[in-house]
């Protein structure tokens, strides 16, 4: 009875330590993340995807986390370090799976960063990939929220000085917004960002 | 029980937790700490960044040997296997990674666009929003420092070279007739149109020996690798019409445009300096097939053109003008296979076939002629580690030419000639730091028709001063065969390649959104063919003895920081040149030189008005000509030139653009040189008549719309 508490004991302390690790590492790294400090937050990600080979979320949050940070960061060489570094891990992950909307949404993101931090190089040639990654993304999951809005709010970066008719646009956001609130994410950790600023950007519609 | 199951917990936490701490110091080669840097064990959750001090400490449970990592993005990432019980304090220096953005290129000489650059002089949209470019790639490149702006002729001159020694090469093939057709003082402009170029390198001296058979100036044009989407662009032009389509599958594309070109209306009502029989008319189309394999790109390139006009022309040996009746057709092929095989090897390969077709009637002279020209290349490189790369590769050109002329009375003359010339080259790449790179190797050819072997060496070598500026040095050895006029009339083995030298050293400051380049370079000429005719004639007596020079100063700014939607440039180029060759009998300035050329561009996007608007000046000093009236050769000089050109894109929608441009609005009455009579009037004295542009203005108006599902997507890169 004793030895078969003791491995039940055992077990469970296995079991929950494999799972806690998980959950404490990126639970760390999340709150890395909300306090600003973006590299120790990647870093922590990096790590966490060196010993979960198996889950797509350390290296997603890898080059989200770098990706967001870049929009803030004005000085261009960093910029362009923190996207090689946001692609090189969405790519790892990439590889081992193509049919993640997901990762089409990040990829999406990482290109309109590029677009954001030189317009007169990078426009013509990212813009066409952005909306290639978008529509990917929904062609795999035409629920996904972030795909909806990542769209929608492209092209209205565009159609702002350009006076493309923004209503259709609209209508794409007000979509997304309903999506966002039916949307599941699939574990703790999934992806589950975007609802705010949906939010903000229906506003400047009205 | 209780108690024991809880000290059985504790003990086994004790027991497996048992902590071991991996301690150091990250440093760079030269010991300076690194902070930041993720250094962790593989396969594990225990790591730390490193701090200011470039110090790390962390705990880790696992025992025995484990792998440490240490990355960090501007270095090369570290990685050992180590005892875990074991490592403490140590001390770890991490190599540079010469890969990272910051590190030196080697710049003598090459400006390049496109994706790829680290360092862009044109931005890919700069070919057509550059005031004056007209959507044409070598009037844009004529904004750059170390061009000649020859407003006759139209094709690239570079630093004191003839426009014959600038070779064209789309992916990284040549193009034996780049140019459309032009005769007299016309001038002619590039076949290719920027649409489906990503890439664009320039090379004003000193390139690789990959290149071959160009004396001055390689321009590499690269098509895109991947298309951006399903779309279709349609142009309406004051001077005709343009429709493009590209589709795109799963793992290959093609695009395919379409251009008709009709200069009637513009020339009804623009007044013209010449009397058009029948106006400039164009037809041409491009097309672009791609297909990715998992490891390499295809990609194959057709264009073809059919250009033609009919025009009177006042020529000083004549009283009544002189009719020119001309067509040009024009077929072009490239294929290309880039890919990846094995440890760090790639392959590139690939051919190409060019076949221009001339018909020109001049007065009642007939001249017919046809080229047929293809080249064979396969280039390979070996990637032994980021800091040495090797590649070796041969070409093969062939080149068969053919003309027929006839002047209705008497003379019926043939000439043609067959040229092969095989070549093997190989390079180096060492990138010795972050700071230092070099680049060394050499070419060696064989050219059947001259029955010559000829090795030119070539080196370059860039050094880092600081964060923002670099020196580069470039050398090289550079041999071209003659042009088509001289050995077109080539008995056997008559002639021999002519050659250059070039030196080069450049600086360049570059900072986000500045760009500063100077540089400095001598040219030695040697080899140059001479002849004793007033023209090039079947009988001319032809030597290799002549010689020649150019050295200069090139200076380049561009800058986008000033103010907010502005953009400009400022070329200014000085060169002194002086040849003895053709038919010249003393040492001169040949009259396509310049000595002092001055760009100024600027681009300037209104935001209200959902505009941009551009305006470039173009300024040189007068250009040599020789007046026979006078004992010197070649010496008189024209007025100085000076263009200036206005244009204005309207965004209609984000797919609907209407596009103004007009150039030299001032209307500055320029002169080119001038020719003279062939023989003295009674009084003795040498007539002249001025050479003008066809007309002094050019505009254009269009309307350019796209439609495809990328609502941002437009042509405002064609225009």
């Amino acid at each position: 009875m004793r030895n078969f508490i003791t491995a039940i004991a055992l077990f469970i302390v296995a079991v929950s330590t494999a799972q806690t690790k998980f959950e404490q590492g990126m639970g760390k790294a999340f709150a890395l993340w909300k306090e600003g400090k973006n590299t120790e937050a990647s870093q922590l990600f990096e790590r966490i995807a060196s010993a979960e080979k198996s889950s797509w979320l350390p290296n997603y949050y890898v080059a989200l986390v770098n990706t967001t940070a870049s929009f803030a960061e004005k000085d261009k060489t960093k910029v362009n370090l923190m996207l090689t570094k946001a692609q090189e891990a969405l790519d790892v992950e990439m590889i081992k799976d193509q049919s993640n909307s997901e990762l089409y949404v990040l990829q999406a993101l990482i290109y309109t960063a590029y677009v954001v931090a030189d317009p007169m190089t990078n426009g013509m040639k990212y813009s066409a990939k952005v909306m290639e990654a978008y529509a990917k993304a929904k062609a795999l999951d035409p629920k996904n929220p972030r795909a909806v809005f990542g769209e929608a709010e492209y092209q209205l970066g565009g159609a702002k000085w350009t006076g493309v008719d923004t209503k259709p646009l609209c209508v794409e956001v007000n979509k997304a917004i309903e999506l966002f609130a039916t949307f599941k994410p699939e574990t703790e950790f999934s992806p589950k960002w975007g609802l705010e600023r949906a939010l903000e950007v229906q506003k400047t519609c009205k | 029980m209780k108690t024991r199951i809880t000290f059985i917990f504790l003990l086994m936490s004790v027991f497996t937790f048992a902590q071991n701490i991996i301690s150091g110091k990250v440093l760079d080669q030269k010991g300076k700490p690194v902070a930041g840097a993720n250094i962790y064990l593989d396969g594990t959750y225990d790591g730390a960044s490193s701090s200011e001090t470039g110090d790390f400490s962390f705990e880790t449970t696992t025992a025995g040997n484990q792998t440490i990592v240490i990355s960090f993005l501007l270095f090369e990432t570290f990685t050992k296997e180590i005892d875990v019980t074991n490592f403490k304090d140590q001390t770890i220096k991490l190599k540079e990674n010469v890969n990272a953005l910051d590190a030196v290129v080697i710049t003598a000489g090459t400006m390049e666009s496109g994706e790829k650059a680290r360092v862009s002089v044109l931005k890919p949209l700069d070919i057509v929003t550059t005031a004056g470019s007209a959507g044409n790639i070598i009037a844009a490149l004529q904004t750059l420092p170390g061009t000649q702006s020859v407003g006759e002729d139209g094709r690239l001159f570079v630093r004191g070279g003839e426009a014959s020694e600038t070779q064209t090469f789309v992916d990284g093939i040549r193009v034996a007739q780049p140019y459309g057709a032009t005769t007299n003082n016309l001038p002619t402009r590039s076949r290719f149109s920027p649409f489906l170029f990503s890439g664009i390198a320039f090379s004003t001296g000193g390139y690789s020996a990959e290149y071959g058979e160009a004396l001055s100036s390689v321009l590499l044009l690269n098509t895109q690798d991947e298309p951006d989407h399903n779309k279709t662009d349609i142009g309406l032009m004051t001077v005709g019409l343009s429709l493009g389509n590209t589709q795109k599958w799963k793992k290959s594309s093609l695009s395919v445009n379409m251009a008709y070109i009709n200069l009637a209306p513009y020339q009804a009502v623009i007044p013209q300096n010449v009397d058009w029989n029948s106006p400039y008319q164009s037809l041409g189309g491009e097309l672009v097939y791609r297909y990715n394999f998992t490891n390499g790109i295809f990609k194959m390139y057709a264009a073809f053109d059919s250009e033609r006009f009919d025009l009177n022309q006042k020529n000083i040996n004549f009283e009544n003008p002189v009719r020119t009746d001309l067509n040009n057709n024009n077929f072009y092929l490239n294929s290309s296979y880039k890919g990846n095989f094995g440890d760090g090897w790639q392959l590139t390969t690939g051919l190409s076939y060019g076949y221009s077709k001339n018909k020109v009637k001049y007065d009642i002279n007939n001249l017919d002629n046809n080229e047929n020209a293809a080249q064979l290349k396969l280039k390979l490189r070996k990637s032994f580690s980021n800091r040495f790369k090797l590649s070796f590769g041969t070409d093969y050109f062939i080149t068969k030419f053919n003309e027929n002329f006839d002047d209705n009375i008497s003379i019926q003359a043939s000439n043609g000639y067959n040229s092969n010339i095989a070549a093997f080259y190989t390079e180096g790449d060492i990138q010795f730091s972050k700071k230092l790179a070099a680049k060394v190797g050499f070419r060696l050819s064989y050219n059947s028709l001259l029955d010559e072997t000829a090795i030119a060496p070539r080196a370059s070598l860039a050094y880092k001063v600081s964060k923002s500026s670099q020196f580069s040095f470039a050398y090289g050895d550079f041999t071209q065969a003659p042009v088509v006029d001289y050995i077109k009339y080539s008995k056997y083995h008559q002639f021999e390649s002519e050659k250059a030298r070039h030196y080069i050293l450049n600086y360049q400051f570059t900072q986000p959104g500045q760009t500063f380049r100077a540089e400095a370079y001598y040219k030695d000429y040697s080899n140059l063919v001479q002849y004793d005719t007033r023209d090039i004639q079947y009988n001319s007596v032809f030597n290799n003895n002549g010689s020649g020079y150019a050295k200069g100063l090139d200076l380049f700014w561009r800058d986008s920081n000033l103010y907010k939607n502005l953009e400009y440039w400022v070329s200014y180029s000085y060169i002194d040149s002086e040849r003895q060759y053709k038919n010249f009998p003393t040492m001169a300035t040949p009259s396509f030189v310049a000595n002092h050329n001055l760009s100024v561009v600027t681009k300037y996007f209104i935001t209200d008005w959902k505009s941009q608007i551009g305006f470039t000046n173009s300024f040189s000093t007068g250009r040599p000509y020789n007046d026979p009236n006078q004992t010197q050769f070649m010496n008189g000089k024209t007025k100085a030139y000076n263009s200036l050109s206005f244009n204005w894109a309207y965004l209609l929608t984000t797919q609907k653009i209407i596009y103004f441009s007009v150039s030299n609005i001032l209307g500055t009455q320029n002169i080119f040189g001038y020719d003279y009579a062939k023989t003295p009037d009674a009084a003795g004295v040498y007539n002249r008549q001025a050479i003008v542009p066809t007309a002094d203005r050019f505009f254009f108006v269009g309307f350019f719309w796209t439609i495809s599902q990328n609502k941002n997507e437009n042509q405002l890169r064609n225009l």
